[in-house]
């Protein structure tokens, strides 16, 4: 399985218990999962980091998992996740420590570096550019404007209703669902379709991904649901409210950045110019690198994980 | 108060009402509560005629600025978000800036969060008060000093603006400017904001009547509703605060207390500045002052004082 040899533990940062998986001995590097994920979706990295000589540590963010997942929905903001990674370096007893960041857990990676940039020697991003904040309108309306009510992100705000969507379902489909996903779109999901009918269930698993890995992912959201992970989205606008004072400000962290171009991420419109043509490196001023990896859908980490783990250790050990 | 300027300036979604006079390098002044840009009356004149740009707001919640009702718009986020806003739209990068009270707290948190835009901060009354990651400070505060503690008094939504109301904005502007007990602000509900009611304070040589109107007048407009917010978000933004746990303040700064001041009586605080602490977290803590005999309301009890110590300090960059 690949696993052997992580070792599981509780941490009590900013307020919460949070579970951490880990691995070798050496200067740290904090993997950061996204939705609907966990620790888990970098048990390869895990392994072959420790393998090159780091300490590999990889959390359930805040709502995920065996961490703790409070119970108000405004308790999901990215201050409160970058705290509770900030009070997990400092758990740990580092001054600095690399991150690597994928989906929602590159957003909280960008904020991490934003926020405390003295915190992060440099940092592997996956999937999501960081996104500038747009003072005149609000994260929801920008989104609305762009793709209409019904893309997954403005559907995720209705609280209880899209987690019984999702319960209809049942966990493990929904999970397969999610984790094939390889339109390079974004999700749209029209209510009369609803999300059963938006995701495609997969007629086979794909090779990186076992009925094991499926049974690990459904089994912990079967146990914790689904609204930790769906608040932080309610909190977009809430985000947007609170990140006033960064309007215009850089990313000051040496940066690669690495996205498939199956990913629904690398085809919002506007977003493969930014990336390319200056955009980012306008607002991350010491981004290095960028990768485009070609036929890679979003689960970028556990679809090619030997190249993941190679660009993180590549650029890494550079510092 | 003529030559000093007034306009309204759209900034993260508000209407914000500064104050200013002269031309050159920005000086960005915060005022505290219960106060507004008129506090710096004598500090604008003063830097406008040594070549600097003064630029004093009225805090979102205050005066003339626009007061948005809910307590969670009252959040450093929100406040330091203005003032990166109107930094932006006075088209500068970096500005000085100077606190007072409420206003420096915003100061520190502008430093620490953008200390891109401060070139260098002059900060009075109110040290900088590093997170304890352990507890929530109204509750440190209530444990510590009871719920009679103004902090706590201040608490309830809308119980304080009535109290206020029954003693009259006028007397309660009065009491809160002229307050000169370095002890800790207690108010027993029985008596509530008005001890003695009978007693009529003399106003301190540094206070006009026309002072005092002219803060009354705008307090009696806005109500202290938008001021109070500040103190009822305090929990809150110690929550959302959590990223800035341990960090320092790395921006040149130079404080200036009274030895009168409450501020400089709370308990810790002369330890915090005498056994290094202070210089621990603000490492570019360039000089300290304490004002022999002066009180809280330190800008406007020593105006040409502070103006020149002001001057001094910001001429080195």
């Amino acid at each position: 399985m690949g696993t052997e040899g992580i070792s599981h533990r509780k941490l009590h940062v900013n307020g919460i218990n949070m579970h951490v998986a880990e691995k070798g001995d050496g200067p740290v590097v904090l993997f950061v999962h996204g939705f609907p994920e966990l620790w888990y979706s970098w048990r390869h990295q895990i392994v072959s980091l420790a393998a090159r000589g780091y300490h590999a540590v990889a959390p359930d963010l805040r709502g995920y998992g065996d961490s703790d997942a409070p119970h108000t929905a405004s308790a999901y903001t990215i201050l409160h996740l970058v705290g509770d990674l900030v009070a997990l370096i400092h758990a740990l007893g580092q001054d600095q420590v690399f991150v690597v960041g994928h989906d929602w857990g590159a957003a909280v990676a960008w904020w991490l570096c934003m926020l405390r940039p003295d915190k992060v020697k440099a940092l592997v991003n996956l999937s999501v550019p960081f996104s500038p904040r747009n003072p005149h309108c609000r994260t929801l309306d920008s989104l609305k404007a762009i793709f209409g009510d019904d893309h997954y992100m403005c559907r995720f705000q209705e609280h209880e209703a899209i987690e019984a969507e999702f319960a209809q379902i049942g966990t493990t489909l929904l999970i397969k669902k999610f984790l094939t996903y390889r339109k390079p779109e974004p999700i749209v999901v029209p209510k009369e379709k609803g999300f059963d009918g938006c995701l495609e269930t997969p007629i086979a698993l794909p090779t990186w991904l076992s009925e094991e890995d499926i049974n690990y992912f459904a089994g912990k959201f079967e146990k914790s649901g689904f609204t930790g992970g769906l608040n932080y989205y309610r909190c977009l606008d809430l985000n947007w409210e609170l990140t006033a004072p960064w309007t215009g400000a850089q990313i000051k962290v040496p940066a690669k950045f690495i996205v498939g171009d199956l990913d629904l991420t690398y085809h919002s419109p506007g977003v493969q110019d930014y990336i390319h043509k200056g955009g980012l490196k306008k607002m991350v001023p010491f981004l290095q690198d960028v990768v485009v990896m070609e036929g890679v859908g979003h689960f970028i980490n556990q679809e090619r994980p030997h190249d993941i783990s190679d660009h993180v250790y590549e650029f890494i050990k550079k510092f | 108060m003529e030559e000093i300027n007034h306009r309204t300036v759209a900034v993260n979604g508000i209407n914000m009402h500064v104050a200013e006079k002269g031309e050159g390098p920005v000086v960005l002044l915060i005022h505290g509560f219960p106060e507004l840009w008129y506090s710096w009356r004598h500090q604008i004149v003063a830097l406008a005629a040594h070549g600097y740009h003064a630029v004093a707001p009225d805090l979102r919640g205050f005066g003339d600025t626009d007061a948005p009702p809910a307590v969670t718009s009252y959040t450093m986020f929100h406040v330091v978000g203005d003032l990166v806003a109107l930094i932006e739209a006075l088209g500068r990068d970096q500005v000085f800036v100077v606190g007072h009270d409420w206003g420096a707290l915003v100061a520190w948190s502008l430093c620490m969060f953008r200390p891109d835009k401060v070139r260098a901060l002059v900060n009075l009354s109110v040290v900088f008060r590093p997170r304890n990651p352990t507890g929530k400070p109204v509750e440190i505060l209530r444990a510590a000093y009871g719920d009679d503690y103004y902090v706590c008094r201040f608490q309830e939504p809308g119980r304080t603006e009535a109290e206020f109301g029954r003693v009259g904005t006028s007397l309660i502007i009065k009491k809160f400017l002229t307050y000169h007990d370095p002890g800790p602000v207690i108010v027993p509900k029985e008596k509530g904001f008005a001890d003695a009611p009978n007693k009529e304070n003399a106003l301190p040589s540094w206070l006009s009547e026309e002072d005092l109107n002219y803060f009354a007048g705008k307090f009696e407009k806005s109500g202290f509703t938008g001021g109070l917010n500040y103190y009822r978000a305090l929990d809150l933004n110690w929550e959302l605060m959590a990223s800035w746990t341990g960090v320092q303040i790395k921006v040149p700064v130079k404080f200036i207390v009274g030895d009168q001041d409450l501020a400089y009586h709370f308990p810790g605080v002369q330890d915090y500045i005498c056994k290094g602490g202070f210089k621990r977290d603000v490492p570019l803590l360039e000089d300290m002052v304490v004002m022999e005999g002066v009180g809280h309301f330190i800008n406007q009890e020593r105006p040409q004082e502070i103006s020149n110590i002001i001057l001094e300090f910001i001429k080195k960059f």
